[in-house]
């Protein structure tokens, strides 16, 4: 049953969370109350029985390293197949720098991928979320003998970004017709690809050693804009809820959209067959004392919270002190907020402490940031 | 080829805890929820851990299903080891006789070859009834000083409450004249935690004897102890201090679980320098909606709360629809209360129903019994159903 291997690329988008990748990848963002960005395809591919994913990685690794661990947590620590984190390397095609694109990835770890005695390959980016039951891709993909099935969704105006993304036309049966990088998406525009696809093993080694013959470099560009009218591209559409973190403000909007959203929550947690798995702590449970007033929030274990909370995210052990008013905000692990403190619109990376008395406020278009072990 | 150790641990856990009721009617003692997201269990195995003690066996015996599936290979407290680690010691068959085990001091008769592969010089007996942190260590290190051959942790308990327990009565020096297994007239309030360190050597003698005396009852505090102690052993106290509480009833277990909870809570579960550890599932993080009310509680990983907790204990995935209330009560797993009912009191074990507008159990005073109701129940306001 084993017939679909996974690579996951974990760096690719670094540069449009800049803020968020100072010192950490795109994968190990921290999202969602207790997970990483790369927890969501990571997980997409363990429910649909995938075990043998490669995570790509690139600079910058370390704090995802720390997370996959030995992959027990995903069920991966296995003697065949399992997670295998691919450190950059430098090889005669790859060229004496690291690589910077999918294509480049692809071609210095070809072979890991020349190994692979899986039939299929599903290729995913961390930068979007969503809870998708892979098997139904992957079987409609061998039912219609595609060579890539590309996963898309109907465009929503909410995404803000001006970042460019692939776009999909297709004929009735959901062949690909037409291909096109642009930044001018919303309703009326066709479907959006979202960075995840299955792959035939066979036709993504042709094409890279294609690409290794003439020097492409770009998957979507060099390639896939050319190819899908020779070979057989074909879509499968996903109809759920999407997180689309391509800027800052995008991570804030989606962080909120979960606490006001239901169906959101519904849509990434609610499915039990299922469940987003993560890298699990031994943090106690989560403590509200006598002055806690708290709703609308998602808290994870080890908080200990004694004042006001509101429309918040609160990651592990998150500390919110008496009299302190929190509100629209995502703090993440190990935060401090400082007794009769209020804090607005901020989102505080890693163990941040904000001292006692003090008055924060951003604005929903512009969240203030506040760095990794900073004290305010 | 097993690797020598120096002291294992033999955890005795085949316990029905039959005082639980409803509670351990499928599921034995150590594997009762605590705390949200612990098990009894979690806490003697988590001080072996802390303690630097790597190879546990673990006895069981009484309904073990929850139990073996929650302990599996040992893997949340870092006991799935290639040398040592967590083995679980069922009752067998053997080749002339097989038989359940018949009492404490048997259960660990039956599982001497066990001992013997690892060739340790002391063996650490333990039981999974109670919750406590504990540095096993620290003991060992008084078990050598004295020099004796089997040293008995003991804790100092209310004087009225004494006759509950096995008392040890010491001279100056701490060793050990008198053993009393629940006295009607206690002489001093020194109890037995029921964990003891064993010589190796003594202990399989003694466990040997007690096996050839047809009319022994099999027991650590009834035979085992008195025997040493009659045959002039050297038998030493070892005096704890700290958190330790017996959950053997069901008021026991509510206050425990209480203690974890207050502006100063009694047990300090959060304690990164002596961590609890227990098994962890993947469960979405925990929502408070937007008429929430959540007061002196501790809440766990997957639950969604819409109405009004206080003062109560909730384990994973626990649902409080809106206008519901939960007071002065522990809810275990995946449990589910309906619009507008209400919990006061009560123990709730896992994957029960409480159906809208239904009341459960009695304001909590002075004359008030908690409620307990049994794993899967479902309670509609037309009575209790399965």
């Amino acid at each position: 049953m084993n017939n679909t291997a996974g690579i996951i690329f974990s760096n690719l988008n670094d540069d449009n969370l800049s803020r968020l990748t100072v010192d950490r990848t795109v994968a190990a963002i921290p999202f969602a109350c207790r997970y990483r960005l790369v927890d969501f395809n990571l997980s997409n591919m363990v429910n649909a029985n995938i075990s043998n994913i490669s995570i790509v990685t690139n600079r910058n690794y370390r704090s995802l390293k720390n997370h996959i661990g030995s992959g027990k947590d995903w069920d991966l620590a296995r003697r065949s197949g399992g997670i295998n984190v691919v450190s950059p390397f430098q090889n005669s095609s790859s060229g004496a720098r690291l690589y910077t694109g999918h294509l480049e990835a692809l071609k210095s770890m070809y072979d890991v991928i020349a190994d692979f005695h899986e039939e299929n390959v599903v290729l995913a980016d961390c930068d979007t979320i969503f809870n998708i039951d892979l098997r139904l891709a992957i079987s409609q993909h061998e039912d219609t003998s595609a060579d890539v099935t590309v996963i898309t969704a109907r465009c929503k105006e909410t995404w803000t970004s001006k970042t460019p993304r692939m776009l999909v036309k297709t004929d009735e049966n959901s062949r690909v017709i037409d291909m096109l990088r642009s930044d001018r998406y919303n309703d009326a525009t066709p479907e959006v690809s979202l960075n995840v696809y299955v792959f035939k093993t066979t036709y993504l080694r042709k094409l890279l050693q294609d690409s290794m013959a003439r020097n492409y470099t770009g998957l979507t560009r060099d390639i896939m804009l050319r190819e899908y009218r020779h070979a057989r591209y074909m879509t499968y559409r996903y109809d759920g809820y999407i997180a689309y973190l391509s800027s800052f403000r995008d991570y804030f909007n989606s962080s909120m959209e979960i606490l006001i959203n239901e169906k959101a929550r519904q849509s990434l947690f609610g499915l039990g067959a299922r469940p987003v798995y993560t890298n699990v702590h031994n943090s106690s449970p989560a403590v509200y004392r006598d002055g806690a007033k708290v709703r609308d929030s998602l808290i994870a274990d080890g908080c200990v919270i004694e004042g006001e909370v509101e429309n918040c995210i609160l990651f592990r052990n998150v500390h919110v002190e008496k009299g302190a008013v929190v509100k629209n905000s995502v703090i993440f692990h190990g935060g401090i907020v400082g007794e009769n403190s209020n804090v607005n619109c901020v989102v505080a990376d890693k163990n941040v402490v904000i001292g006692d008395h003090r008055n924060l406020s951003g604005h929903f278009t512009m969240p203030f940031f506040i760095e990794k072990n900073k004290r305010v | 080829m097993y690797f020598k150790k120096e002291c294992i641990a033999m955890l005795l856990a085949g316990g029905q805890g039959s005082r639980l009721y409803e509670l351990t009617q499928q599921t034995a003692k150590p594997a009762v929820s605590f705390g949200g997201k612990y098990r009894i269990i979690d806490f003697p195995l988590s001080n072996c851990i802390n303690s630097g003690i790597d190879t546990v066996g673990v006895l069981t015996q009484y309904q073990p299903l929850a139990l073996n599936e929650y302990i599996g290979n040992g893997a949340p407290w870092d006991l799935d080891r290639s040398r040592g680690g967590l083995s679980v010691l069922p009752p067998y068959q053997g080749k002339k006789t097989s038989d359940w085990y018949k009492g404490t001091a048997n259960a660990i008769y039956q599982n001497i070859n066990f001992i013997k592969r690892y060739n340790p010089d002391y063996v650490l007996i333990l039981s999974g009834d109670h919750i406590y942190k504990m540095d096993y260590a620290k003991m060992l290190s008084a078990h050598k000083e004295t020099g004796a051959v089997c040293t008995v942790a003991t804790i100092t308990v209310p004087m009225d409450e004494a006759s509950r327990f096995g008392i040890c009565n010491t001279n100056s020096d701490g060793s050990i004249y008198e053993f009393e297994e629940k006295p009607k007239n206690p002489k001093n309030d020194q109890a037995s935690m029921g964990i003891y360190i064993f010589n190796t050597d003594v202990l399989i003698k003694y466990l040997e004897d007690d096996e050839a005396d047809e009319s022994s009852s099999n027991d650590f505090g009834k035979n085992i102890i008195p025997n040493l102690l009659k045959n002039g052993e050297k038998l030493y106290a070892y005096g704890f201090e700290g958190y330790w509480k017996d959950v053997g009833t069901i008021k026991s277990l509510w206050e425990a679980n209480m203690d974890l909870i207050g502006d100063k809570p009694t047990l300090d579960i959060g304690d990164r320098e002596f961590r609890i550890y227990s098994r962890n599932i993947a469960r979405a993080p925990q929502f408070i909606g937007s008429d929430a009310r959540v007061i002196n509680s501790m809440i766990s990983e997957g639950s969604i709360i819409k109405g009004v907790v206080e003062n109560s204990i909730l384990s994973g995935g626990v649902t409080v629809e809106e206008g519901a209330t939960v007071r002065d009560s522990i809810i275990m797993d995946d449990v589910k209360i309906g619009k507008g009912a209400v919990v006061s009191y009560s123990i709730i074990d896992s994957e029960t129903e409480i159906g809208e507008n239904v009341s459960v159990g009695q304001p909590k005073s002075d004359g008030a019994e908690i409620c307990v109701i049994a794993k899967g129940s479902v309670i509609t306001d037309k009575g209790v159903g399965e």
